[in-house]
């Protein structure tokens, strides 16, 4: 922020402010995603022999209007490889594949995209999906980039939700505000998390700034997250392209205003506190007394260090956290709240402080509370989300040039103006957003959803910008498509499953990926569909399927992030432990933590996505980092050995057999002659450098997981 | 300035998307391989590389190249009023003046004045162009660190050196464009500041460690030899050939066989380009490499040199990293040995340049994230400035031997020609040949440009 700058448009905007309300335009009015979705009729199309279900009337009839051929349906085996890599992000088994082939039943197909969707991989794919958008991370990112220890549960939260096929509706209000529609859910307090990922600076000095850039991140977040739109221009002026007012910004910040961090939020029932409170009383009545010596110790150290950290801060906000609790606005609240934790140390941090007499003595009283551990309570289960603050909502203001120093006028939550211009009415805010968001009418969110799940399904969304659907984002290669998809999406009671479904066993789906140089020439990047667009595997997918092909994937599902081991040379600053357990490394990508400051270095190589912001569509580099990475990665030689093992036992002595069972896991095919030969040649040359039969086919296997056939979704 | 809102931008397919993924990690003779264009150059650059020496912790300017004889008459006395009151990150603001215990002299034809501090340094102001009115809008260090490499406080945005690789592209395609060298521990926030942000990944700083393995498994594992290696890439060069043979059309294929042949040619030139052996006791004398204190950092601005030799863009050596220069308590403890740590090897590293020929086209900033205050903390230490610091400048493009902007009297804050992060951005990219405003990225529907909404060359630094 420039401040100079901003005194200057101060002045000038503050009476620009007061002049007549801003107009639409007729374009802006009629602009396409902000009308209705009516369900559009299936257009009849020429070659109805084509057609396996609604979508591909869509796509055929305007390739037949383009004058374009479908291609022909993918064989068996490349539809079977596509649909397990799409669906759960690792590639079929052998034997998955050969009773797929071997099942000439006409519901062949189906029955694997049923297989698949029941499996509890997909929803560990597609979760990774919703968490780039939601910039999930396990850290707070900034300088300290503290562990967020409990925000896990958010994750497990979103592959259950994908698993379970949670209308997406419920999946929506669960996120803006299912703490306040659906009290005594669990399920719903961890997902309110979703605003709760934003980076933080712990140690902030100017905190006024810092609540400003936390409702500004969850603002930007929720409209590209869940309207598809990109609000933040308007933070600083109204949208230079999409009628998306200056205001608009601050009415839709305006319904998390009061939205305060409620990281110690008890995951237990009723019951279950019941029982945790009784054991509780009896541990706290026993060692009562030895805690208060304890406290009586601390009370110096922790004095000295409160004044050092409270003088810090600017004085305003020295006397926010001194003032007595019922004098304080509800402003002030939130700076207090976010203050406190500044000031206020865990009591080990302030034991850590005692010395000499003192500290031994307190050491004494440890042991001895230490013996009343048999008597204490297991930690109960803990979500890292948000609430609202319990006093009013502090007022929201339309900030000149987003400066939080250049208030303009008040607002109250609202929607898009060019949508609803009236104020929302509510009883809690977010609450009435949640509804907002879901209700049948509203023409962005089950639009934008079918478009995300399009997006992964074909390799680009009908508006190849999934998460802008302004007038800066691309238009919808097929409206038509799109509204009907919506439409249905609606209809089948927004299950995510069904629309899955809809989608893999659609004839536009099957298609084989080949080229076709008539086809690319009137859609040369295949917008309208005529062929299945390849494309190179995330780095998760191909991390997965790599320990999956060498036999050494730990399926274990959930719980707190795991920490593989990063290549020998990479600095952290202390934020990456080793797992005890060695197979916790070999976890589905998914599970691996992130911490901001240090992603995982091989998904950060494959585009994983900064955690910083919502990520609708990643970058699809290739780069010779992610080459060094997949040919010298210790970890990955590894995995290649355990392959190389797997397919000496299975594949038995002769050498063809052994090649034959390589290729099956890691292409489901057999290889070709030339590919034997090629192989035989390579066995036999890398035997003589190595010296070692198994060195050669541990080589051999290691080659085959770098090849693009492994790498790339045909 | 916000009047200056005219966003470009170019719209591109998906297709244009990656082979525009520029030259990060070496990343692109491969756009070249597919004929990508880079929106830059968009005039003659007057220099080719950059070697950023940052001061992490930031330096304090009334102790080195921005004297201040007023703090003398004011010391031990509180801020005048006419100042107001500042939040600052420790909350010093009410304490009183500290006057700089360093001798100030003019040195060189220009007279530029440089403390007692620097005087290997003071020898090469006439070839230094010193910006006294610099500002940035950080006040802690993760914030403002962040700022000075990617122009905005918050994480996220692309740094500078990915900038400059989107806008010019590689010159050496076997070498990474962008290299980090730090001296100490991780610098506040780490990768973050050398990320690619929303720009392709492989745009992204590549932090050389030390050791001659500088990129993250650059060398094969123990064990496997070259011949071994060879003739796995031969394997998997004809496994690939296969599997393209019916897919000719699709390019990234061919790009990522030769991304295979770039990253087997980089790890040797990676190795050659740290192999220090070949450079003479002569070179490692001049940057200080024969004394223990100046080894580390002389070590990496040699290591600068050879980089941008061997056409490495963007080279960024921090000095100090994680937060060394942090004087909140005995500054002359603290920049004493800081000083003496930079002043020998960023010498050294001005006089070889300059006889290598070097020096024409390459630029040299010197800075940190801010500066420091002129009144006291913990009575002997400075707390951070945003509101005014200095950095200089040398080589190619920059005027030699001036001294551009003021602070006020007592070095609190710019005045005189203000210089924010964003228009020292807009003048690095500048020398480099690019507009600041016409280097633009599509990003979730805006045109995002390396100085945000702000910026302006600074001309008067220009030669």
């Amino acid at each position: 922020m420039r401040l100079t700058a901003i005194i200057l448009i101060t002045t000038f905007s503050l009476s620009a402010a007061n002049t007549k309300p801003k107009e639409f335009t007729a374009q802006q009015r009629r602009w396409w995603a902000f009308q209705k979705v009516t369900k559009p009729d299936t257009p009849v199309v020429r070659n109805q022999a084509w057609i396996r279900n609604p979508i591909d009337a869509f796509v055929l009839g305007k390739l037949e209007e383009k004058g374009i051929a479908p291609n022909p349906e993918a064989d068996k085996r490349t539809l079977l490889r596509r649909l397990s890599l799409d669906l759960t992000g690792l590639p079929p088994t052998p034997e998955e594949l050969q009773a797929f082939l071997a099942d000439t039943s006409k519901a062949a197909y189906d029955k694997q995209v049923e297989r698949l969707l029941a499996s509890p991989q997909y929803g560990e794919r597609w979760a990774r999906h919703w968490l780039d958008l939601a910039r999930y991370a396990d850290s707070n990112g900034f300088k300290s980039d503290e562990t967020r220890p409990h925000i896990w549960r958010y994750r497990d939260y979103v592959i259950n939700a994908f698993n379970q096929d949670k209308p997406y509706d419920r999946f929506v209000r669960e996120q803006i505000a299912g703490d306040e529609m659906y009290p005594g859910d669990a399920d719903a307090l961890v997902a309110v998390g979703f605003n709760r990922h934003f980076p933080d600076e712990s140690n902030a000095a100017n905190i006024m700034l810092r609540r400003q850039e936390l409702l500004n991140d969850i603002t930007d977040t929720v409209a590209l997250t869940f309207m598809g739109m990109t609000v933040g221009c308007a933070r600083c002026h109204d949208h230079k392209f999409d009628p998306i007012l200056h205001k608009d910004y601050y009415r839709l910040s305006a319904f998390f205003a009061n939205v305060k961090l409620h990281d110690d939020a008890v995951l237990l029932t009723t019951t279950q506190q019941k029982a945790w409170q009784l054991k509780y009383n009896t541990w706290d009545t026993g060692t009562r007394s030895i805690r208060d010596e304890m406290a009586q110790l601390r009370k110096a150290p922790y004095d000295a260090f409160y004044q050092e950290r409270l003088v810090r801060f600017p004085e305003e906000i020295q006397d926010v956290i001194r003032m007595a609790p019922d004098k304080r606005t509800s402003y002030q609240w939130h700076m207090y709240l976010k203050a406190k934790d500044q000031v206020e140390f865990s009591d080990a941090e302030i034991a850590g402080k005692l010395r000499g007499e003192p500290a031994k003595l307190y050491k004494q009283l440890e042991s001895r509370l230490a013996t009343f551990d048999t008597i204490k309570p297991e930690p109960r289960p803990i979500a890292q989300t948000i609430t609202d603050f319990e006093g009013i909502a502090p007022p929201t203001h339309v900030l000149n040039a987003g400066n939080y120093l250049a208030p303009l006028e008040e607002v109250e939550p609202g929607f898009l103006t060019i949508l609803d211009p009236s104020n929302a009415r509510y009883v809690k805010r977010r609450t009435a957003l949640a509804e907002w968001l879901t209700s049948k009418d509203n023409p962005l969110t089950a639009r934008v959803m079918v478009n995300r799940l399009w997006h992964h399904h074909f390799g680009h969304g009908i508006v190849g910008t999934p998460s802008d659907f302004g007038v800066m984002g691309e238009r919808p290669a097929n409206k038509e498509l799109l509204d009907w998809l919506a439409a249905t999406f609606v209809e089948k009671k927004w299950s995510m499953k069904e629309m899955h479904r809809l989608m893999v066993t659609s004839a536009a789906y099957r298609q084989d990926s080949a080229f076709n140089e008539a086809s690319a020439k009137i859609d040369p990047d295949n917008k309208l569909t005529w062929r299945f667009s390849r494309r190179r595997l995330e780095g998760e997918a191909v991390r997965d399927s790599m320990l999956a092909v060498s036999g050494a994937l730990n399926l274990k599902p959930g719980g707190p992030g795991v920490f593989p081991p990063l290549p020998p040379g990479m600095l952290t600053r202390g934020g990456w432990k080793r797992n005890e357990v060695e197979s916790e490394a070999n976890r589905r990508s998914v599970y691996i933590f992130v911490r901001r400051n240090t992603r995982y270095p091989m998904l950060e190589a494959f585009d994983m996505p900064d955690t910083h912001e919502s990520c609708s569509r990643r970058s699809q580099t290739i780069s010779p980092s992610q080459s060094l990475d997949l040919l010298n990665n210790e970890v990955i030689l590894t995995w290649a050995k355990a392959f190389a093992t797997r397919v000496a036992n299975d594949g038995g002595m002769s050498q063809d057999a052994q090649i034959d069972r390589a290729f099956k896991l890691a292409y489901s095919r057999t290889a070709t002659q030339e590919e034997r030969n090629i192989s035989n040649d390579f066995l036999i040359r890398q035997t003589a450098i190595t010296g070692s039969k198994d060195r050669a086919l541990a080589d051999f296997c290691h080659m085959l997981l770098n090849a693009n056939e492994f790498l790339y979704l045909n | 300035m916000l009047k200056r809102l005219t966003h470009n931008w170019n719209v591109r397919t998906r297709r244009e998307f990656f082979t525009q993924a520029g030259s990060g990690l070496a990343g692109m003779a491969l756009a070249n391989l597919l004929q990508a264009s880079t929106p830059g150059p968009h005039h003659t650059p007057k220099a080719k590389s950059v070697i950023f020496l940052f001061m992490e912790g930031g330096p304090s300017h009334i102790d080195l190249f921005d004297p201040k004889p007023k703090l003398k008459d004011l010391a031990g006395q509180p801020l005048p009023e006419s100042y107001g009151k500042l939040i600052t990150a420790m909350g010093t603001g009410n304490n009183t003046i500290m006057p700089s215990q360093r001798v100030f002299k003019q040195h060189g034809q220009a007279g530029t004045w440089v403390s007692d501090w620097y005087p290997e340094i003071a020898k090469h102001v006439d070839d230094i162009a010193v910006l006294r009115s610099c500002w940035a809008d950080g006040l802690n260090h993760v914030g403002s660190v962040c700022q000075m490499n990617t122009g905005d406080i918050l994480a996220g945005r692309p740094a500078l050196g990915a900038w400059t690789n989107y806008g010019l592209g590689a010159l050496n395609k076997n070498l990474p464009s962008f290299v980090v060298l730090l001296d100490d521990k991780e610098p506040v926030g780490g990768a973050k500041n050398w990320s690619s942000g929303f720009l392709p990944a492989s745009l992204q700083g590549t932090q050389f460690r030390q050791g001659d393995t500088p990129i993250l498994h650059l060398k094969p594992p123990v064990g496997v030899s070259d011949a071994q290696q060879k003739s796995k890439l031969q394997f998997l060069k004809a496994l690939n050939e296969g599997y393209g043979a019916n897919k000719t059309d699709d390019t990234e294929l061919d790009a990522r066989i030769r991304s295979y042949e770039l990253a087997y040619e980089m790890q040797s030139a990676g190795s050659e380009a740290v192999d220090l052996t070949k450079e003479s006791d002569a070179t490692r004398k001049l940057y200080g490499m024969d004394n223990a204190d100046t080894e580390a950092f002389g070590r990496n601005c040699l290591l600068a040199r050879r980089l941008v030799e061997r056409g490495v863009r963007f080279v960024e050596l921090y000095c100090g990293s994680g937060s060394g220069w942090d004087a909140h308590a005995n500054i002359e403890g603290n920049h004493s040995k800081w000083c003496r740590v930079s002043d020998r090897p960023v010498a050294g590293l001005l006089a070889d340049l300059k006889s290598r020929g070097l020096l024409d086209e390459t630029l040299v900033v010197w800075g940190g994230e801010f500066g420091r205050t002129p009144f006291n903390e913990k009575g002997n230490g400075r707390d951070h400035n945003p509101w005014g610091f200095t950095m200089w400048f040398a080589g190619g493009g920059i005027k030699p031997g001036i001294t551009v902007g003021s602070t006020d009297e007592i070095g609190l804050k710019a005045v005189d020609r203000r210089a924010h992060v964003h228009d020292i951005h807009a003048t690095i990219l500048h020398l480099l040949g690019l507009n600041h405003i016409q280097t633009t990225y599509m990003h979730n529907g805006r045109a995002e440009r390396p100085t945000i909404t702000d910026g302006e060359v600074i001309k008067e630094l220009l030669s």
